[in-house]
């Protein structure tokens, strides 16, 4: 990177504000997933102002920006594919504003998101989204990626509790998109916005919904000897319309690593659980906890057990949430798909990844949000390996792809980013492509801001990392054989 | 009046069949739009086809206006061009329901209320509800982004759909979103059509997520002599732990428009329903009467079966009802937060008083104010348009501050050549203007109707 740019970075941020030693940059190449990308520099903006004058400069250096909250995302999105400037909200994390009477809450991009809850829930309100990194990650984060999380089964992903966004476009102009009311006249320009990777604006200003927590919580653990049980169980409350907050299933091999972690009373010997919540009024919990153990029984759930205290509670949900770190672990790597699939599909796609796993030879955990047919595949891995990562990368395409030809897609919650990007063409053809880049480019028109992410490289399927099946995924060729 | 157009409605018969065109002059008016007639209808029948006649309409800057069941052609600004009428209703099947996953996949000319009883049948629904249900289609409810009582507990029409199949401006056939209930996969373009009124693209597939219908669902109905007791009482609820349905206020202009049995028609109402198990029901009745005898109410109901239906049919068909009642009104939509209510109704009712109009009003607690005010007189009654236009202007301004944003949802087409029923544009306009460049490079469909002269 030039001298000149870091020099006046430096100037407009003080000495504080910018990194650019190798060994500090390091700590920048990286995110939650298997992906790289080196910045230049790492800048820590305070303010709109501060931002607005790092694109400036960006721009007049012809330099790569991109934006990063905490780094815990899982496909690359805030990792520097290109080089340049990452820039860092971690010190733009004020909540401005707080109104409980409307249950809004007005916020920096770099506020943790569950310090957004902490903040609020003396007024008996909370944020929804809760994806298992809450603890660490940013709200600009969750509006970047759209994340989501195990209540999202009940109350949607981070676009339906954003209804404002403070923009500052990769040509430095600020935009106000949508406000603090539920809807706005004009293009839905917010919502277009939540989930766009970063690829359209850097955010500098958030306003969300607050919920308000529910009166009842039961926290339920359903034991199962098979998992085609427990894949059923979800199958016959999404068809009976029994709506859980949250539905998670784990399997035998996430129960035993997570269990050894962190203590959270799973049963070791089962083939997979599943943790249901139910919220709401206790009438409505009554009922529904009623229909569930029925259900549950129907499915041949060996047990089900009541979280009896907020502690018990607590401990299941530590369980679930640490069970990526868990792995961590038993594997020095983790290739960790997002792909989703209609709710009737789950048993047989669970079934698919077992077959993966004994032809590639990979251990596959699985923990996931079993309510929404959102799967999370942890593919265990040694990534000093080039061989395996080459490998890893080719079994995980294969499941993605069983995904789409059920009917799925590549990613529910974690995003494309630099990962998928090349999977893209799996469901999208090539003028869907063009369009999606000709929207980037409304917004992003030199590229400069986060390059090389969600859309592929390449043009047209040629492109594939994965080479697409010839027949449906019951005719998958075995490459091992 | 439009500029005469030199091309062939033929060539429109060559892409979808001359059974499918129709040009008499005579038959053409059911399709006019804010008095503007087009010198073609088109019903296409496949994607195909809607690819061909926008493919063609492009070459030849031909204003294409997209449509369903023509309740919603009233929204928007009068076109600058109207040539052609793309009427999608032959397109109207269920191309998927999977019943066990809750999702389902239909052509844009479905409507509501077909789309209704099917569902019904496996015990689901879409929580939608939207006025003129009967005739309104599935394309016309997510591009007009039409609201309804069920958004207090279901979220919004956008908020239910998962993806769709459109055609560009420029005859590019294309996709977004995805069949599932969670997807993160590409930019969320859908999200963008979705209230677009067809400025940007022809949508040819709409996927949505369905719900299971509740056990059993009541309707209690609180009275109050002024508009103060019943917002307090709502915000009470919305402070409480219930989780009611659908939550709405309306004033006494408001209840003698919806007809509805036993609602009182000199009182402000609010209309809560609950729904689910017995239990359930009984404690939002329980706290629902406490609530509102403790903010005054004088009279306090509980509706089932044929007058629950009848009341929330009402609400649900509120717009057209009025329309009905008083084809010279003009009805806003405000989208505000409950806090700002008090004071918006205030400034409404001195807009009223100022301005001798009678004013009916409809709240959804949810974060929308309705607001018609009641001329009498149809469309062509120029001395109810000139008196409507000042009362029209001041409420425009009635923005307890610069945040609301107020639009004029349903007016006479007379009172649009006054003043725009968009607010002013705001800061985003130049990417609205980009994205409109983008997908509709020739600038044909629906020219004019939009925010900001889109």
């Amino acid at each position: 990177m030039n001298a000149t740019l870091l020099r006046e970075l430096e100037q407009l941020l003080g000495p504080k504000g910018i990194l650019a030693r190798p060994e500090d940059l390091m700590l920048y190449e990286n995110d939650g997933s298997v992906e790289e990308g080196r910045p230049d520099c790492i800048v820590f903006p305070r303010s709109k102002q501060d931002v607005v004058e790092i694109v400036k400069l960006a721009v007049r250096h012809n330099t790569p920006l991109v934006g990063r909250g905490a780094g815990t995302g899982l496909s690359g999105g805030a990792l520097a594919r290109r080089g340049g400037i990452v820039v860092t909200f971690s010190r733009m994390n004020r909540i401005l504003q707080v109104d409980a009477e409307n249950l809004r809450a007005v916020v920096e991009p770099g506020v943790v998101n569950l310090d957004l809850t902490r903040a609020v829930e003396g007024f008996g309100l909370y944020f929804a989204p809760d994806p298992s990194s809450q603890r660490a990650c940013t709200i600009g984060g969750n509006v970047s990626e759209n994340s989501g999380g195990p209540h999202t089964l009940a109350y949607g992903v981070t676009a339906n509790h954003v209804t404002g966004l403070e923009l500052v476009l990769p040509d430095a102009q600020v935009v106000r998109v949508g406000g603090a009311a539920i809807e706005a006249p004009g293009y839905a320009l917010a919502r277009l916005v939540v989930g766009s990777e970063g690829t359209f604006a850097l955010v500098t200003e958030i306003t969300v919904r607050l919920m308000r927590a529910p009166e009842d919580v039961r926290t339920l653990l359903a034991i199962y000897d098979r998992v085609e049980d427990a894949t059923n169980t979800v199958v016959e409350l999404t068809a009976r319309g029994i709506t859980s907050a949250a539905c998670e299933m784990l399997d035998g091999l996430m129960l035993r690593s997570v269990e050894d972690y962190v203590h959270a009373g799973f049963p070791v010997d089962a083939a997979a659980v599943l943790l249901i919540e139910l919220e709401g009024l206790r009438e409505a919990v009554d009922a529904q906890a009623s229909e569930l153990q029925e259900v549950c029984a129907l499915c041949k759930a060996r047990e089900v057990r009541r979280a009896r205290d907020t502690r018990e509670r607590d401990l299941l949900w530590k369980g679930r949430k640490n069970a990526f770190g868990a792995i961590g672990r038993l594997s020095p790597s983790y290739y960790v798909l997002d792909g989703v699939i209609p709710r009737t599909k789950l048993t047989a796609t669970l079934q698919h990844i077992e077959d993966v796993s004994k032809r590639y030879g990979f251990p596959i955990g699985n923990v996931f949000h079993a309510g929404d047919g959102n799967l999370h595949p942890l593919i265990l891995f040694d990534r000093r390996d080039p061989e395996q990562l080459r490998r890893v990368i080719e079994a995980g395409g294969e499941i993605i792809q069983f995904c789409v030809q059920a009917g799925g897609t590549l990613t529910g919650e974690h995003g494309v980013g630099m990962e998928k990007s090349e999977l893209m063409p799996l469901m999208f053809s090539d003028a869907d492509l063009d369009l999606m880049r000709g929207v980037r480019s409304v917004f992003n028109p030199t590229g400069l801001l986060n390059p090389d992410k969600i859309l592929p490289l390449g043009k047209g399927c040629g492109e594939l990392r994965v080479q697409p099946l010839a027949g449906g995924p019951a005719s998958a060729p075995h490459p091992s054989a | 009046m439009k500029p005469a157009t030199t091309f062939s409605p033929a060539r429109l018969a060559d892409l979808v069949g001359a059974e499918n065109v129709l040009t008499g002059a005579a038959e053409l008016t059911a399709w006019e739009v804010d008095g503007l007639r087009p010198s073609a209808v088109v019903r296409p029948g496949t994607a195909a086809e809607i690819t061909g006649i926008l493919a063609m309409a492009a070459a030849e800057r031909l204003a294409v206006i997209p449509m369903g069941g023509r309740s919603k052609l009233g929204v928007g600004m009068p076109p600058r061009n109207y040539d052609v009428a793309l009427d999608l209703t032959r397109m109207n099947r269920l191309l998927a329901f999977d019943p066990a996953d809750l999702t389902l996949g239909v052509e844009p000319g479905v409507r509501f209320a077909q789309l209704e009883q099917e569902l019904a049948a496996q015990r689901q629904f879409l929580p939608l509800a939207p006025a003129f249900a009967e005739r309104a289609t599935m394309g016309g409810i997510i591009a007009a982004s039409a609201d309804s009582p069920l958004r207090h507990a279901y979220g919004s029409a956008r908020d239910q759909l998962l993806g769709v199949e459109f055609v560009t401006g420029a005859g590019v056939a294309a996709k977004s979103g995805g069949r599932v209930v969670k997807n993160v996969t590409g930019y969320d373009i859908h999200q963008l059509l979705a209230g677009s009124l067809g400025t940007l693209a022809v949508i040819t597939r709409l996927n949505f997520r369905t719900h299971p219908m509740p056990l059993r669902e009541r309707m209690f109905v609180a009275a109050f002599v002024g508009s103060e007791g019943a917002l307090e009482c709502c915000r009470a609820i919305g402070k409480s732990q219930l989780q009611p349905r659908i939550v709405e206020v309306f004033n006494p202009a408001t209840a003698r428009v919806l007809q509805a049995p036993r609602v009182l028609r000199d009182r402000w109402s609010v209309a809560v329903a609950a729904a689910g198990h017995a239990a359930v029901i009984a404690r939002h009745e329980r706290e629902l009467s406490r609530m509102a005898r403790e903010r005054g109410a004088d009279d306090f109901a509980v509706f089932d079966g044929a007058e629950q239906d009848a009341l929330f049919t009402a609400l649900r068909e509120f717009p057209r009802l009025a329309l009905e009642a008083f084809p010279g009104a003009a009805i806003f939509r405000v989208p505000i937060l409950p806090g700002a209510m008090p004071e918006l109704l205030h400034k409404a009712q001195a807009v009223s008083e100022r301005h001798h109009i009678e004013t009916a009003i409809l709240v959804r607690a949810s974060g929308i104010v309705y607001i018609a005010l009641l001329t009498p007189g149809g469309d062509g009654d120029a001395r109810s348009a000139a008196h409507l236009l000042p009362a029209c202007r001041d409420l425009m301004q009635a923005g307890p501050d610069a945040g609301v944003r107020p639009m004029i949802e349903w007016c006479p087409t007379s009172l649009k050549r006054e003043m725009s029923i968009w607010p002013p544009p705001g800061s985003d306009q130049a990417l609205a203007e980009k994205l409109k460049r983008l997908f509709d490079p020739q600038g044909i469909l629906s020219p004019g109707r939009f925010l900001g002269g889109l």
